[in-house]
């Protein structure tokens, strides 16, 4: 038996302390620790340091045209051409197109990983086959989920709207959310569900009165994951959801969202408008940092129900 | 386990038993426990069928995507070999040239060098942050990686455009070569960013899942933080980390836009790192727009998109066998 | 429910409550939930479509008319509805200036307009989302062939770009190069040293730069060389402003752009840092004085009018339909572009149609 502190055993299951505690045995284990750490450090300065180069460049190039009117206003003519307005339209949209998004796609994962995870058997290959699908369909690029979306739209004889982008960017969000949420919902301990059935609960009020409860902050942060994602997404909403320059006041009209705003702004001739680009990314940025604090209250407020 | 029973729970339930006292005046009057468990049981069943037709729709979906471009693809496949197709160089479209073997290698190109740079780099900061980090800078960092997540790919194009392509050209000189920028190694650099936070979310989650009583019972043998790392966590939650790694995978495989604003996006075998490439998505991307014109080239792009996709597939597949051989070793 | 009222009113009830009720009423209610959700799609699908009235030719259209156009009426004052558009880059600001003098005249229209790329125009005309697709170079057979009509609506035109910083700018700016050096360049490859280009001992490599989203500027910059844009040489940057932005930093390039997008709006000279590579028409190895009109984007529109800028690389900008349109607002629109917005033109910096191209009946 070898430990970490050199103490072993020799033939006869006797403990002994051999040759293995030399000094330089110590002093190349703690090299060890003291060069992996070294690194661990400096990776998790590179990876906070990109972020931090990344939403610097943007607030410094957009911070010139960052004015109070582009959140409040929605463009008027020309603004991609230098005039006045802002992109009130666009964070709108995007906020009813996510939100719709997201909302779609936790209809739909919620009660699948609640199969999965509570009726389906350990070994069942439904539960293996479904987990490939989301596995499968996390790899597809955004733009063909644009491409599908926008064959499905042709095929039901949609036009770019809201609807079309609502249901395209429920397809990209459906394999992120669901995968969140499978991970947080297999580690509910079995003594939990078990218990809920010996006290005679069916499966389904399990399911629903016991296991959401307790994974409720695991959901919440897979919804809000997968939220970033669908907001901030452009390839899936180019041919589908349109673009305007009003606030969607229907679902079947179309709606800006911020991405492309940012796309459109950043291929301009003009560069006050590539400046407003910034901005507006910067604004988007903001946004998805808001929702992501909300969220991390509203999981500490209900892991207070949680059983640890 | 720390029990906490809800709020009010017995000031209700009092309050409920006081409502009812006036009706149920005796145990004849209590709803029937028969009935309701019959209830409770066809609810369940219900739930249950109507659950499992949900849980059908994601495979469903996989098999139809896969379908769609496939039927789409036909009209290219009917023309010419799939082998022709797959092994040629020459990409031009308009003499009815498809070769998409330069696509093909610009994607794995792209991929590999992000999963080289991302992989290692994403899981010692994960390692960091799960073992030695103390809980408040977890917490801090954690929502910040999170953020890194949602940053729209056109800001990750423009900074690359910005910041990296000016960087591996400077580089490129130090090397020995000249090149513009626009190559692979940037096209890699950026997409290792954009995966940082797919690999790290997931490893946290995994290394979370580590018992502390593993982790306590090394630590009191006398290992050192960075032993019971390496020979205790990364090694339980090997596992989750492959699968981190593949999600990781994955979304390198299908990130467009970011990728190919810095790419190059020059339809020939990249030979080097500094060399510019054209991965598949970004063929998709570029030509999209002109898919409804040549009806070959339409179903050429359909092809690759289909391509792309069982690429995809195959690594999963892949992983998943690795992960279940893993697994039945360790067993 | 019932079973519950009857009990706690103290009625016991006999016999054996079946589950095939309960199984009835859930799935009637899920039924019931399911033809609701049908019946709102389809309605609101069917008030999507109506039926499009008008002239025989309405035969070919394919359009689904917007349930906001039943307010259309062809009179001109009370003109009413919404046109929607996208497409090229390339077109975008003329669009953007001609709604807007458009709405002064038919305060009743509303004209959605959307960038996104030629291609994205051809596919969404073709495909029935948007009215107009506006696009940037000739269509091609197979999209006539789907129904595709092309209305030449305004010029502009494709320039070849360089870095102020290029390190032989005076010469470059004194020989200009000539269309078969151009073609060295960026289609055969021949000319890879600047030596080769201006002749003066120059030993630096020439750094091609060319479009990678399929666009109408590098499909006509490729029919100047007589190519096609698959064949143009050259690292492929995403976008207009993405190659101007390449050519500037990298002072040995060598790149194109839209007259729109290599000439500043404000200033009308050449952006920051960019310059406008002058073309060698003749070809003698030297920039004659009537060559020379690069400077600002007057001089180059007003050449490109008198026919001394070859075309291509300018070019004429299309508005595509799918089939003749048959709406009345997409009509007087249409109309109105080819006539008086034709005004506005000059001052977007786009050159005029001739008179003849503007003789469209439809």
């Amino acid at each position: 038996m070898r430990t970490p502190s050199g103490i072993r055993t020799n033939g006869n299951g006797r403990l002994s302390l051999l040759g293995r505690q030399s000094p330089s045995w110590w002093r190349r284990r703690k090299a060890q620790e003291v060069i992996f750490k070294a690194l661990m450090i400096f990776s998790l300065l590179l990876v906070v340091g990109c972020l931090a180069l990344i939403v610097a460049t943007i607030v410094w190039k957009g911070l010139p045209a960052l004015k109070l009117s582009m959140i409040f206003q929605t463009p008027r003519g020309g603004y991609y051409l230098g005039k006045e307005g802002g992109i009130l339209n666009a964070i709108l949209g995007s906020l009813y197109l996510a939100g719709g998004a997201t909302l779609l796609a936790l209809l739909l994962s919620l009660p699948i990983v609640l199969y999965l995870n509570i009726y389906a058997g350990r070994n069942s290959r439904t539960a293996e086959f479904i987990r490939f699908s989301f596995d499968v369909l996390w790899g597809v690029p955004s733009i063909v989920y644009g491409a599908f979306g926008f064959l499905l739209m042709a095929f039901i004889g949609l036009r770019t709207s809201l609807l079309a982008g609502m249901i395209t960017v429920a397809m990209l969000e459906l394999p992120i959310m669901s995968r969140a949420m499978d991970e947080v919902v297999r580690l509910v301990s079995r003594d939990l569900t078990d218990a809920a059935y010996s006290l005679g609960a069916t499966r389904f009020e399990t399911a629903v009165k016991v296991v959401v409860r307790q994974t409720l902050p695991g959901i919440l942060t897979a919804v809000l994951i997968a939220f970033g994602r669908g907001i901030g997404d452009a390839a899936s909403v180019l041919f589908t959801a349109g673009f305007t320059d009003r606030v969607p006041t229907s679902l079947l009209q179309p709606a800006a969202t911020l991405p492309l705003a940012i796309f459109f702004q950043l291929g301009t001739p003009f560069p006050e408008v590539r400046e407003r680009a910034y901005a507006s990314a910067a604004v988007l940025t903001i946004l998805i940092l808001a929702i992501s604090l909300i969220s991390r209250a509203a999981v500490r407020r209900y892991s207070r129900h949680t059983i640890r | 386990m720390r029990f906490r029973a809800p709020k009010n729970s017995f000031k209700a339930e009092k309050k409920a038993n006081k409502a009812l006292s006036h009706i149920a005046v005796n145990n004849i009057d209590r709803p029937d426990p028969q009935k309701t468990q019959k209830k409770r049981l066809v609810k369940d069943l219900a739930a249950r069928r109507f659950m499992f037709g949900l849980t059908l729709l994601p495979g469903f979906l996989v098999f139809l995507i896969l379908f769609g471009l496939l039927w789409k693809a036909r009209a290219i496949l009917a023309v010419k070999p799939l082998g022709r197709l797959l092994l040629s160089t020459t990409w031009k479209p308009s003499q009815g040239e498809f070769g998409m073997l330069p696509f093909l290698a610009g994607t794995l190109a792209v991929t590999v060098v992000a999963m080289v740079i991302a992989a290692p780099i994403s899981l010692l900061a994960a390692v960091y942050l799960a073992e030695y980090a103390p809980r408040r800078m977890r917490n801090a960092v954690r929502p910040l990686i999170d953020l890194l997540a949602g940053l729209p790919s056109v800001v990750y194009g423009v900074w690359g455009v910005l910041m990296v392509v000016p960087l591996v050209e400077r580089a490129s000189r130090l090397f020995g070569t000249s090149s513009s920028g626009y190559s692979i190694l940037a096209g890699g650099i950026v997409l290792a960013i954009m995966v940082f936070p797919t690999i790290i979310h997931v490893s946290l989650e995994v290394f979370s899942s580590v018992s502390r009583d593993l982790r306590d019972a090394a630590l009191s043998l006398g290992a050192t933080r960075w032993e019971v790392a390496k020979k205790v966590v990364l090694r339980k939650s090997s596992q989750g980390i492959v699968a981190a790694v593949v999600l990781g995978l994955s979304r390198a495989f299908g990130e467009t836009m970011a990728v190919l604003m810095v790419v190059g996006n020059i339809p020939r075998v990249p030979k080097s790192l500094f060399d510019p490439g054209y991965p598949l998505p970004a063929l998709l991307a570029n030509n999209y727009g002109e898919m409804m014109s040549v009806p070959l080239y339409d179903s050429a792009l359909m092809l690759a998109a289909l391509v792309l996709l069982v690429v995809v597939l195959a690594f999963n597949v892949a992983a998943r066998l690795f992960l279940s051989r893993v697994e039945r070793r360790a067993t | 429910m019932i079973i519950q009222t009857a009990e706690i009113k103290g009625l016991k009830l006999s016999g054996r409550v079946a589950a095939k009720p309960l199984a009835a009423a859930f799935a009637a209610r899920a039924a019931l939930t399911v033809f609701l959700l049908i019946s709102i799609l389809a309605q609101a699908l069917s008030g999507h479509t109506a039926a499009v009235g008008g002239d025989g030719e309405a035969a070919e259209a394919a359009f689904t008319v917007d349930a906001r156009d039943a307010m259309e009426r062809t009179g001109d004052e009370e003109l009413r509805g919404t046109i929607s558009l996208s497409g090229a880059w390339a077109l975008y600001p003329m669009v953007v200036k001609w709604a807007e003098e458009f709405r002064k005249i038919h305060p009743g229209v509303r004209l959605d307009v959307q960038a996104g790329g030629a291609g994205k125009g051809i596919a969404d005309a073709l495909s029935g989302m948007v009215d107009i697709g506006m696009v940037s170079r000739d269509i091609h057979p197979e999209e006539t062939a789907r129904g595709a009509i092309a209305l030449a609506v305004t010029k502009d035109g494709v320039v070849p770009t360089a870095s102020r910083r290029n390190p032989y700018l005076k010469d470059l700016l004194r020989m200009g190069i000539g269309r078969s050096a151009f073609e060295g360049i960026f289609v055969t490859g021949r000319m890879k040293t600047w030596n080769d280009v201006l002749r003066n001992g120059a030993r630096k490599e020439v750094h091609v730069f060319t479009r990678s989203d399929a666009c109408g500027a590098a499909e006509t910059w490729a029919a100047f060389l007589g190519k096609k844009q698959e064949d143009l040489l050259g690292i492929a940057v995403y976008g207009d402003p993405g190659l101007a932005d390449a050519v500037i930093r990298d002072p040995l390039a060598v790149g194109f752009n839209n007259i729109n997008f290599a000439y500043d709006a404000g200033t009308l000279k050449p952006v920051e840092g960019l310059v406008v590579i002058p073309v060698d028409l003749n070809g003698n190895g030297i920039l004659d004085p009537g060559e020379k009109f690069y400077g600002s984007r007057d001089e180059i529109t007003a050449a490109i009018e008198r026919g001394a800028y070859p075309s291509p690389p300018a070019r004429e900008l299309y508005f595509v339909t799918k089939g003749k349109p048959v709406r009345p607002v997409v009509r007087k629109f249409l109309a109105w572009v080819l006539k008086e917005g034709q005004g506005f033109v000059r001052e977007a910096g786009y050159i005029p149609l001739s008179a003849e191209k503007l003789k469209v009946s439809f």
